[in-house]
């Protein structure tokens, strides 16, 4: 079967009923909560991630994907009305966004925010049509023994590049890793640090901890926030830009969808980083350098393309070699293996349709949401003077019971109700959840492959050296590199993003 | 960043609340909590075949990533003694988040004992009263009108099976 013949196949998954209607409930939850100040898009997937238990695995994993890139439509709503994003990668958007809103211009900041998405998410939905077939043709025949040095390499990469402290990053890292042994030894099915408790024999349920450490902790830091909210409200008519506006974001929008789609490769790289470098890469290039900070409008058209773009190419890592890149694609390789179908390279062997449902999805989804953001804005909009503190027992209750679903066990919600705490800590003295999810999800798989390698081996540690390895270093190092030096000539500093992270 | 927004003083909350910890000294005891629970790991691990260098056994990896969390632990409490105090401090026992985690931590208590949809709609009246501040009869009738969406969502829709309780 050609790609094209797989394509039409995915087409027909995505366009089947229950396709789209999961497609469309991600979507429109993924808007709300981008809209809504202090959910993310990270709380909003492993909030339904119980729920898609009972589904196929393609249109499981559609929905997910389309919480996760509707997150990203969603943020500039508030970014622009409000001056508060809506979730990380919409900070940027911010700066001028709002400054247009200030100036009557909020309708074309809004339309552009929403072409720019479509147009940035489209780009890196061709290139992980192109790109992940291939790559996981090249990967399928890798060992063990390479898989660890890729994993090893994705996890150095998120202690490097990651916000924040390097040692504290490497340090959730390790946490992640050692929480991940909790359970039984997959290979001599030892119980390690179960205590004789038959609940975590299983291990700690990922589930249970992503919308602990996420979810429930970013509400426990939102709750210290006293703020009301006012926005500013567009009228219908005012949403279509004029041709200046179109003419004067259109380059931004092109160099963006290439900077969001370098990004979106990168282990640990997440898309508020992309949103920088293509903020400072168009104030670098304009004309007028002056008008960035004022309302400029390519100052939200390049950061809201550049977001959109890293989320299809995000998933390559993800699909053709089974490492997730950010904690939204670990959420999405948690869902998989909870389906039975292991992502990486026989992914598009054994699983066409997962890959290719999916990717018909996310051209759909994207059409889905340049139609739905722009007429809904007032209602998005009314949706941020529902007080948080109502919103709080209606996001907990439908956490405890996705939470309890996933295992019918009380001991889950334990580990929901504690890591929910201990993220609350970790983060109040600026550690970052996200290495810890990554490092999560890849613990077991890193150890098995670990010691199957030195297993077939016979012990020698050489095995983690040998040609195929040496090779995978060396490009993704050169790759990692010339993307540093890029980022840095267009003045991009890593203290931005730290800033941004915290804000 | 939200310039728009105006701050509100938060009503109802005890004087003492919330309270200050130095980030220095805040740091160092997270610092030294990380570092134990990698120690903590390194003796249970080290109780499990460890098989060999070439060949590691069940207790290898955790025995090696513990200790390697309690030496970077330890170095974040080295860097943090290093540096000097900047004096910053970091707010903990907000009202809120101390009724909304306590809230939490008796809903696993009465899960199964109550039931699910007693527990939750116990839970959410609790928090609607004491952190949106809205009547009880009000906090009543929102319990009662969420658990019967719950219901119907979950359970006749999806299938899932809830903790009935003593009902």
């Amino acid at each position: 079967m050609t790609g094209f013949e797989q394509l039409v196949d995915g087409f027909a998954v995505a366009l089947s009923w229950k396709g789209l209607l999961y497609c469309f409930i991600g979507c429109l939850w993924g808007t709300i909560v981008g809209v809504l100040p202090g959910l993310g898009p990270l709380a909003g997937m492993t909030l339904l991630l119980p729920l898609t238990f009972g589904l196929e695995p393609t249109i499981g994993i559609i929905m997910l994907t389309g919480i996760f890139y509707g997150a990203m439509y969603g943020g500039s709503t508030t970014s622009i009305l409000v001056r508060i994003p809506g979730e990380a990668a919409s900070v940027v958007t911010c700066i001028d966004g709002y400054e247009m809103a200030r100036q009557g211009r909020a309708g074309p900041a809004l339309m552009i925010a929403a072409i720019g998405s479509f147009i940035g998410g489209t780009f890196s939905i061709l290139g992980l049509m192109f790109i992940a077939p291939p790559l996981a043709k090249v990967m399928v025949a890798i060992g063990p023994s390479v898989e660890v040095v890729l994993m090893l390499l994705a996890l150095s990469v998120i202690a490097i590049v990651s916000a924040g402290s390097r040692a504290k990053t490497a340090a959730m890292l390790l946490l992640g890793l050692v929480l991940g042994t909790v359970g039984l030894d997959n290979l001599t099915g030892t119980a390690r640090f179960t205590f004789g408790n038959a609940d975590l024999a299983g291990g700690l349920s990922f589930t249970a901890l992503a919308i602990g450490l996420f979810g429930i902790s970013e509400i426990l830091i939102n709750l210290e926030k006293t703020e009301t909210i006012k926005a500013i409200q567009p009228k219908m008519r005012e949403l279509i830009p004029r041709w200046k506006d179109l003419r004067e974001s259109s380059g931004a929008v092109g160099r963006a969808s290439v900077i969001g789609f370098i990004f979106g490769i990168i282990p640990g790289v997440s898309h508020v980083v992309s949103t920088f470098v293509s903020y400072a890469a168009e104030k670098r290039i304009s004309k007028h350098p002056e008008q960035f900070g004022k309302g400029a409008i390519a100052g939200v058209a390049g950061p809201e393309t550049a977001n959109n773009a890293v989320t299809g190419t995000a998933m390559i890592p993800l699909l053709a070699l089974g490492i997730p890149s950010i904690p939204a694609t670990a959420i999405l390789l948690s869902a998989l293996t909870i389906h039975g179908v292991q992502p990486g390279p026989l992914l598009l062997k054994d699983h066409p349709e997962v890959f290719w449902g999916l990717v018909a999805s996310m051209y759909i989804g994207n059409i889905m949401l340049l139609i739905l953001n722009l007429p809904l804005v007032g209602i998005f909009v009314n949706l941020l003077r529902i007080p948080y503190a109502w919103l709080v027992p209606i996001i907990l209750i439908v956490s405890i019971i996705g939470v309890y679903s996933v295992n019918s066990s009380v001991a889950d919600i334990w580990i929901m109700v504690l890591s929910g705490g201990a993220g609350y800590v970790l983060r109040k003295f600026g550690y970052e959840m996200a290495p810890l999810l990554l490092a999560l999800v890849l613990g077991d798989r890193l150890e098995d492959n670990f010691r199957l390698a030195l297993t077939m081996s016979g012990g020698s540690y050489a095995t983690f050296a040998d040609h195929a390895s040496i090779i995978v270093v060396a490009s993704v190092a050169g790759l990692l590199l010339s993307v540093q030096a890029l980022a840095w000539a267009f003045g991009y500093r890593k203290s931005f993003a730290d800033e941004a992270e915290r804000a | 960043m939200s310039d728009s927004s105006e701050v509100e003083p938060r009503p109802g909350a005890p004087a003492f609340l919330p309270q200050s910890i130095g980030a220095r000294r805040g740091g160092l005891a997270l610092a030294a909590a990380l570092a134990a629970f990698g120690l903590l790991f390194v003796w249970q691990a080290a109780g499990l075949d460890l098989g060999g260098i070439g060949l590691p056994g069940a207790g290898f990896f955790p025995l090696m990533t513990g200790a390697a969390l309690a030496a970077f632990a330890i170095a974040i409490g080295v860097q943090l003694l290093r540096e000097p105090d900047d004096g910053r401090v970091i707010e903990f026992g907000h009202r809120d988040v101390l009724i909304v985690f306590a809230a939490m931590l008796g809903v696993p208590l009465l899960f199964e004992p109550l039931g699910a949809y007693g527990t939750l709609g116990l839970f959410g009246a609790v928090l609607l009263v004491l952190i949106a501040r809205t009547s009880l009869v009000r906090a009543g009738i929102a319990a009662v009108v969420a658990m019967t969406m719950c219901w119907g969502f979950f359970q006749q829709l999806l299938g899932l099976q809830l903790p009935a309780g003593p009902w």
